[in-house]
């Protein structure tokens, strides 16, 4: 099998993930895109370690450290989305912005007023 | 004699800084330690001055003095007969004062910081009279400046005391400049600024007079501002809203005392520069006459003992123009003791009347307070010059040296020893007429309508007045002693001619306003305002606005050109930092997209140039 078909699919797969990751505006939908992503790379690995024929298999090593630490994530990823949930009522990634730069005068207009005391431009 | 010298100048400083330390805490301690410390600077430089009253050896000692630099600045004490008889006066009104003062600011909430006040100013005077080296001298000068500013306002509350108190200030620090630089002068052209080897080598002549004339015009100029003469009178009139003590004290003892102290511890320099003495005597004949019209027509009793000063000051001035130096000297010390006793007798009668020192206030007042009213008598009489008081012996001492000068003088130009003559017979008389008028405005006729119940002054108040009086009564018997001020110091005072002459002269013109008193009563004579000469509006044409001009064009300069570089930085870094804020609009998709773009760019850089 040609090196390239794998590396087609993954770049496609990878190509995929940071459209999701970029345009999606569901936070589940994000963390696909980054799942995607993360199997683009592990896709890659096991095509170079066999192409390479590594005696140590380090590319099939690396990819099972990915898919544990991919685990891990989706796991922290997933409690976050949903203490977004609870605390906002939605998960659209885009009307997520209180960490954006804002004057003071603004800060009053903000929907969750227990966030405001973060703000460094305020002195409370 | 070393360490009684040290504890005479140390006592009054320790006395303001423990009074300082512990009299915040507890206002009878600061009473206990103020008056106290005071008692102890009196012995002392009681002592020291007995010893010295009349010696020929004066105690001269250096106590440290600085290595490195020519000529050396020393920590150096004289102590002559002349500076005995200053010590002797300063410490004994600053005593009595303290003692006064007890009565007279008992309810003052801000009787711990005046009274520590008044002890370092005491210390300050004290400085001056002992001092032996230019540089000490000018310390105690400037701390008496300072501490009347401070004791000026001390009811800051009142715009008037606030504006005396700069004015004072502001006229002595302005004239004391002459001192400044009569001191470089000095130092410079004699390479040394101990004023005792300075004198002895004048006296020996080792410089011409041509060398002279600069630092003795220097030295007067300073000495007029400290004594409120003419240009500079017009800050010690201003001053009166200061506390009654506190005037009694500036205008016997410490402050103008010093001024004419000065001249008379640097007599062989003006000796020597007749120009500056010429300078003095036409000074002091304006300022005498001037002064004395102004005390005429005051309707304020602290403003006509306030004028009396300067014109008395400005006879010890003549006097010395006149190379009178004991008489000048002399009346330096009656004065200070009827001064102090006028000046107390005054704060008792403003007490009695309830704060008010308006003579429109008083009246009637001498059954009333009856202790005040013969001790106020007996100083209105000495500064009359009433037989035989005190300053009937030293003003006519005054008056027949300056005859003397005129007649067959050689120290300064006839025509103005004539004029300081003529403006001393006259002031003798104008002298008699405004006592007399202040003391029966206060103490005779009627008392005004309206007048608030009147509570004589506590025993404290009354004790001191007596104690000044003994002096003012008795001070002529000094003349008896020869040679008190020094054993070369004893040229006859008492002309029995000159003496009779000015008695008739008091007796007419006391007669005069007696009778103008019966038949006009309380407006004796018009109140007509003598024109002021313009001396003010010049200062304020002159001096005031320019530097208000020069205040507002540097503040200008600040606003709208240093302070425009700061302010253009602050506003460029906001523009530009406002520019880049907008990127950051708080979406995570966009700043990912950011790098991803720019991740891409670096690739495709990199796969090109490599």
């Amino acid at each position: 099998m040609p090196l390239w078909w794998p590396l087609l699919v993954a770049s496609l797969l990878f190509a995929i993930g940071v459209y999701g990751v970029l345009v999606r505006r569901n936070a589940v939908l994000v963390l696909m895109g980054v799942e995607l992503m993360l199997n683009a790379v592990n896709i890659n690995f096991v095509a170079f370690d066999a192409q390479l024929r590594d005696v140590l298999h380090g590319g099939q090593t690396f990819a099972l450290f990915i898919i544990v630490i991919a685990a891990a994530e989706i796991g922290l990823a997933l409690a976050i989305v949903l203490l977004v949930f609870r605390t906002h009522g939605h998960i659209e990634v885009d009307d997520l912005r209180e960490l954006a730069d804002r004057d003071v005068g603004d800060l009053d207009k903000l929907d969750h007023p227990g966030e405001r005391l973060d703000h460094p431009g305020r002195v409370s | 004699m070393n360490e009684v010298v040290l504890a005479v100048l140390a006592v009054p400083f320790a006395t303001a800084l423990v009074t300082v330390l512990i009299g915040h805490h507890s206002t009878g301690a600061a009473k206990g330690i103020s008056v106290g410390g005071s008692a102890i600077g009196l012995v002392l430089a009681w002592a020291l001055a007995l010893a010295h009253l009349g010696a020929a050896e004066p105690f001269s000692r250096v106590f440290a003095s600085t290595d490195g630099i020519a000529p050396p600045i020393e920590l150096a004490a004289y102590v002559d007969p002349l500076c005995a008889a200053m010590l002797l006066l300063a410490t004994t009104v600053a005593f009595l004062v303290q003692v006064y003062s007890l009565g007279y600011l008992e309810h003052d909430p801000r009787y711990p910081s005046y009274t520590a006040l008044v002890s370092l100013f005491t210390g300050a005077m004290v400085t001056v009279v002992t001092a032996d080296d230019l540089w000490m001298l000018l310390v105690g000068w400037e701390l008496m400046g300072a501490c009347s500013y401070f004791l000026i306002a001390h009811h800051w509350e009142l715009a008037d005391a606030r504006a005396g108190a700069v004015k004072a200030f502001l006229i002595t620090r302005t004239a004391d400049l002459g001192l400044l630089f009569a001191i470089f002068v000095l130092g410079q052209r004699f390479g040394s600024y101990r004023i005792s080897t300075i004198m002895a080598a004048i006296v020996d002549g080792a410089l011409p007079r041509d060398e002279l004339w600069l630092p003795a015009l220097l030295v007067a100029v300073a000495v007029m501002g400290k004594s409120a003469q003419v240009p500079f009178h017009t800050w010690l009139p201003d001053a009166m809203p200061g506390p009654t003590p506190i005037s009694a004290l500036i205008h016997a003892a410490t402050m103008v005392a010093a001024g004419v102290f000065l001249v008379a511890r640097m007599y062989p320099l003006f000796l020597s520069a007749p120009s500056a003495l010429t300078l003095l005597a036409g000074v002091a004949a304006v300022t005498m006459f001037l002064a004395a019209l102004y005390a005429l027509v005051s309707s304020d009793l602290k403003r006509v003992l306030a004028w009396s000063t300067v014109s008395q000051l400005a006879y010890m001035f003549g006097a010395l123009a006149a190379g009178a130096w004991s008489a000048a000297v002399l009346h330096l010390m009656a004065h200070g003791a009827f001064k102090a006793l006028l000046f107390l007798a005054a704060g008792s009668v403003v007490h009695a009347v309830g704060g008010s020192t308006s003579m429109d206030a008083m009246g009637g007042l001498r059954d009333k307070v009856p202790d005040t009213f013969v001790t106020m008598t007996i100083g209105f009489a000495a500064l009359a010059g009433v037989v035989p008081l005190v300053g009937f012996f030293t003003k006519d001492a005054v008056i027949h040296a300056a005859y003397e000068e005129a007649a067959h003088g050689r120290l300064v130009w006839p025509w103005v020893a004539w004029l300081l003559l003529a403006s001393m017979v006259l002031t003798a008389v104008l002298t008699v007429a405004y006592s007399m008028r202040a003391w029966l405005l206060v103490f005779f006729g009627d008392a005004p309508r309206g007048a608030v119940e009147v509570h004589d002054a506590p025993a404290v108040m009354r004790v001191p007045l007596v104690l000044l009086a003994i002096p003012t009564a008795l001070g002529g018997l000094v003349l008896i002693v020869p040679g008190i001020l020094g054993p070369d110091r004893d040229e006859n005072l008492f002309h029995a001619s000159t003496s009779v002459l000015m008695t008739v002269l008091v007796v007419a013109s006391g007669t005069v306003v007696v009778w103008l008193w019966s038949r006009r009563g309380r407006e004796m004579w018009g109140r007509v305002s003598v024109p002021h000469p313009p001396i003010d509006v010049v200062y304020e044409r002159a001096l005031v606005r320019p530097v208000h001009g020069l205040a507002a064009l540097v503040r200008a300069g600040d606003r709208d050109v240093i302070d425009a570089y700061a302010d253009g930085a602050a506003a460029s870094t906001r523009g530009v930092g406002w520019l880049f804020r907008r990127a950051q609009n708080g979406s995570v998709q966009g700043y990912l997209m950011v790098v991803v773009v720019g991740a891409a760019a670096i690739a495709v850089a990199a796969g090109v140039l490599a």
